[in-house]
């Protein structure tokens, strides 16, 4: 049965079924534009490094598994997908994250032909040593790619201070050493415990007719037999594992990372302290704020610096980054304005100010294709409607705001600093 | 790919107006509002924003000593003006208005300089409480392009004082992403003696010298010479914008109007081979193929494309896929300085090999020519982009203002018919009047 759902306060209407294979999908035709966005996602990223399958065994796998199957599920015995979008014009491209694998295509013409493609040759495993093995050098180079690059290291090092056993401590792609281990026969055991119907899910957004998405998925959705998919959590302690982590790169400024460690959430709660924990930031540590002012007038911190909230499957994590002469003490003054602000908290016209600033950003958000597509996704991965962040935070009350801000505790924290090589300036 | 973080736009030159099949704006519209002036309105109203940027043209000069003087100016007006004298109460209307934001970029464009401002908000539709953010929105522009925070004739001291160490760090900060620093000092190199090559940014040194009068007196060219366009693109008819803008901006005394212009980029007699080093783990390397003569513009950027520009690319299906030689292996092309530039990111033991793939694809191309399937795949790749160009503000406002050094303005449905005319053999003939004029490897350090 398709489910219509409506957010009367921005004046969106989309539409969900679940289709008889147990895929999720989510439809939102946007009539007056060029594009369609199509994205088919599946509840596998590189935190799910140990599962059992049908009451089995737990089977752990290399870091870097889930990336690497995305590598090759472009791969097809005959044309690979890219080869087949390229006759369509549609643009194509997968991302892995922590907590889901999303591949997708964006087109202005052949709509339902890229449809089929995509969810063909995601159901259409094609892994054999050679193509394997061939992928591992490409892979290799991704992984060196991003161990330059400054802004992913100086978080990469955070989440590892935050972090004691929780998987989202490694990196994504894994290392040149892990995925050393990863063989097609690897690839085919994870596929077939993730890749299973009812751990996926389509959302599809711009201009397209309803019959005709439904009429391909109805078609090219294969069925499957059910599986029963256990991933298994660790326990992940209250405190950080490492409040200070510190390596050298050539930077031209000290680069950092602050986190302040939040217990585990999911779903619902995980969106509340989402949304109100990214109020908190703003008015502690925004551009509005006092503290930025003061910090900026001082030189201590310069344009870079960013407040934002990390979220996935299990995990919220309230963190700035920037750069400083001196991180240490950005963040001996974030402390002492996390105390401050609990003593004396903050005005209700401030958090007014930022609960419409952040309104309008999600709003803004719904301007093209691939935003409301992705933004269906997202919340449907985390089990919620698709407008429960816009309603959340047009919603969001002060009480509560100054709730999550007394609950932070500044001294659960973590910073990672990247010094340059020389020692900077 | 990988992404850490799920959660995570009373001349009338040309008037148009067309509700077409092919999905067009309902109206756009472009006027000169002032001498050297011009308002573009593009109104759709299937947006929820609405955009608004002010950019000012200017000349550069040759030795680039005054780049920093313009470079700063945009960071100090979107820092504060005479109304909201500091960072803090700026950001605290703009948070008012919704969470409407400002963003500011000075760009080389062609061989002259743009700076921008612009200026984005939800539309009144959406207020909680019946605001007129757009209106608001505009006036704050307004606010801090023409009325800034000044002290005995010139910026504020302290102003400038915060914004220079802020550019500064920013001119620094080019070495923290290698692939930018290999596209500056690659491009510095390639185009030696022009001003494309070298930072729209200026150096730390000529940042150094900045002073509140240096700055606003570049401040005042920009007001008094620079070419001013106006952009506004959203669901907004704009009519109360446009009013306002025009009031005052008719307030500037103006005279000896700048003129966008480009030239083609010179090629060298020899390839200049450049090699970098510095402590990191991959080699990024950027070739320069020069094309002076190039009058095509259609078959160059068909030719880039399918060298290295999509993902049945001859760059991506066989120096990535057969050889596994590399992540990314692209290029791009720039039809003004007639220029692609291709750039890999490879283990340091494979340039060599890798130079010579991009050589051989480039030498295929001259020789034997390309297929009509590769052409064809191209064709749709690019008209796939061309088409995407209406679903965004700031695509439909780039396309526009892209074009501005342009005899005459297109939409992208004349561009795709242009391109659907090219043939293999203009492909092959484009190929040919490309040379490899740069190379430039930035390498990982060898330590002992």
């Amino acid at each position: 049965m398709i489910q219509e759902i409506i957010s009367s306060r921005i004046g969106e209407k989309c539409y969900k079924y679940i289709h008889s294979s147990g895929v999720t999908i989510c439809l939102c035709p946007m009539e007056s534009y060029s594009t369609v966005n199509a994205q088919f996602a599946v509840k596998f990223g590189s935190e799910d490094c140990r599962y059992r399958l049908n009451g089995g065994d737990v089977k752990t796998i290399p870091d870097g598994t889930a990336h690497y199957l995305e590598h090759k599920l472009f791969e097809s015995p005959e044309k690979d997908a890219f080869a087949l979008f390229a006759e369509t014009g549609a643009s194509c491209n997968a991302v892995t994250s922590y907590d889901s694998t999303c591949y997708y295509f964006s087109c202005a013409e052949n709509f339902e032909r890229n449809l089929e493609i995509l969810l063909d040759f995601v159901q259409s495993p094609h892994f054999t040593p050679e193509n394997v093995e061939k992928e591992r050098g490409i892979i290799s180079q991704e992984i060196t790619m991003y161990l330059d690059n400054p802004g992913w290291r100086v978080i990469m090092e955070l989440l590892k201070g935050v972090y004691s056993v929780n998987p989202i401590r490694t990196d994504i792609a894994g290392s040149v050493e892990s995925i050393a281990e990863i063989t097609d026969k690897t690839l085919y055991d994870v596929y077939e415990a993730f890749y299973n119907p009812s751990n996926m899910y389509i959302s599809i957004a711009g201009n397209f007719d309803m019959d005709k998405a439904i009429e391909v998925c109805e078609r090219c959705l294969l069925p499957r037999q059910s599986a029963q998919l256990e991933t298994i959590a660790c326990e992940e302690p209250y405190e950080v594992a490492e409040s200070r982590r510190v390596m050298q790169m050539p930077v031209a400024k000290p680069q950092f990372a602050i986190g302040f460690k939040r217990p585990d959430a999911d779903g619902q709660e995980a969106l509340d302290e989402y949304i109100y924990l990214n109020t908190v930031m703003d008015i502690l540590f925004g551009d509005t704020s006092e503290f930025y002012k003061r910090m900026r007038d001082s030189g201590a911190l310069n344009d870079t610096f960013r407040v934002s909230v990390f979220m996935g499957r299990g995990y919220v994590l309230p963190l700035v980054t920037g750069e400083s002469d001196d991180p240490d003490a950005v963040l001996s003054e974030m402390k002492k304005e996390i105390r401050r602000f609990k003593e004396q908290l903050p005005d209700k016209e401030h958090f007014e100010r930022i609960r419409k600033m952040n309104y309008g950003y999600i709003v803004r958000g719904y301007n093209n294709t691939e935003s409301v597509s992705q933004a269906m996704l997202s919340m449907e991965l985390s089990g919620l409607s698709p407008y429960a962040m816009v309603e959340g935070v047009a919603e969001s009350c002060y009480e509560e705001m100054c709730r999550r801000l007394l609950s932070i505790d500044e001294e659960n924290s973590c910073i990672a600093i990247i010094n340059p090589l020389d020692g900077g300036k | 790919m990988i992404y850490y973080n799920r959660l995570i736009v009373q001349s009338c030159l040309r008037s148009e107006f067309y509700i077409s099949a092919v999905r067009c704006f309902k109206i756009y519209e472009r006027k000169q509002i002032g001498e050297g002036i011009w308002f573009t309105r593009i109104t759709d109203a299937r947006f929820k924003v609405n955009r608004i940027a002010v950019s000012f043209y200017t000349d550069i000069d040759d030795d680039g000593y005054s780049r920093a003087d313009y470079a700063i100016v945009p960071y100090i007006l979107v820092d504060s003006c005479a109304k909201y004298p500091d960072y803090s109460a700026l950001s605290m209307r703009f948070s008012e208005l919704y969470g409407a934001s400002m963003s500011d970029s000075t760009t080389i464009m062609g061989d002259s300089r743009c700076s921008t401002l612009a200026v984005a908000s939800i539309d009144d539709r959406y207020a909680l409480e019946g605001e007129h953010i757009e209106q608001d929105t505009c006036q704050l522009l307004l606010d801090c392009l023409l009325d800034p925070l000044m002290e005995d004739g010139a910026f504020s001291a302290e102003t400038t004082r915060l914004m220079q160490s802020e550019l500064i760090d920013s001119i620094d900060s080019v070495i923290n992403d290698k692939r930018n620093y290999a596209a500056q000092k690659g491009a510095e190199h390639a185009y030696m003696g022009e001003p494309w090559g070298l930072s729209e940014q200026g150096t730390h040194a000529q940042a150094e010298m900045i002073t509140p009068r240096l700055a606003y007196g570049a401040y005042s060219e920009m007001l008094r010479r620079g070419r001013i366009e106006i952009t506004a693109v959203g669901c907004s008819d704009f009519n109360e914008s446009e009013r306002m803008l025009k009031e005052a901006f008719s307030k500037l005394q103006r005279s000896d109007i700048c003129q966008p212009h480009c030239a083609p980029s010179i090629l060298k007699s020899d390839t200049l081979d450049i090699s970098e080093d510095m402590p990191m783990q991959q080699a990024i390397l950027r070739m320069y193929f020069k094309a002076p003569e190039m009058d095509d513009r259609y078959a160059g950027v068909l030719l880039s494309t399918i060298l290295g520009g999509m993902t049945t690319s001859r760059f991506f299906m066989n120096i990535r896929e057969k050889e596994s030689l590399c992540y990314y292996c692209s290029c791009f092309s720039n039809r003004f300085k007639r220029v692609i530039t291709a750039y890999a990111g490879v283990d340091p033991q494979n340039v060599q090999r890798t130079r010579e793939a991009i050589l051989a694809e480039f030498r295929d191309v001259c020789e034997n020519g390309v297929s009509e399937e590769e052409l064809s795949r191209a064709k749709l790749e690019i008209i796939n982009d061309a088409r995407s160009i209406y679903d965004g503000v700031n695509a439909i406002a780039s396309w526009y203002s892209g074009q501005l050094m342009d005899s005459t303005v297109i939409t992208p449905e004349e561009y795709i018919e242009q391109l659907k005319q090219v043939t293999p053999e203009r492909i092959q003939q484009a190929c040919r009047k490309y040379s490899l004029d740069t190379f430039y490897v930035l390498m990982p350090e060898v330590t002992e």
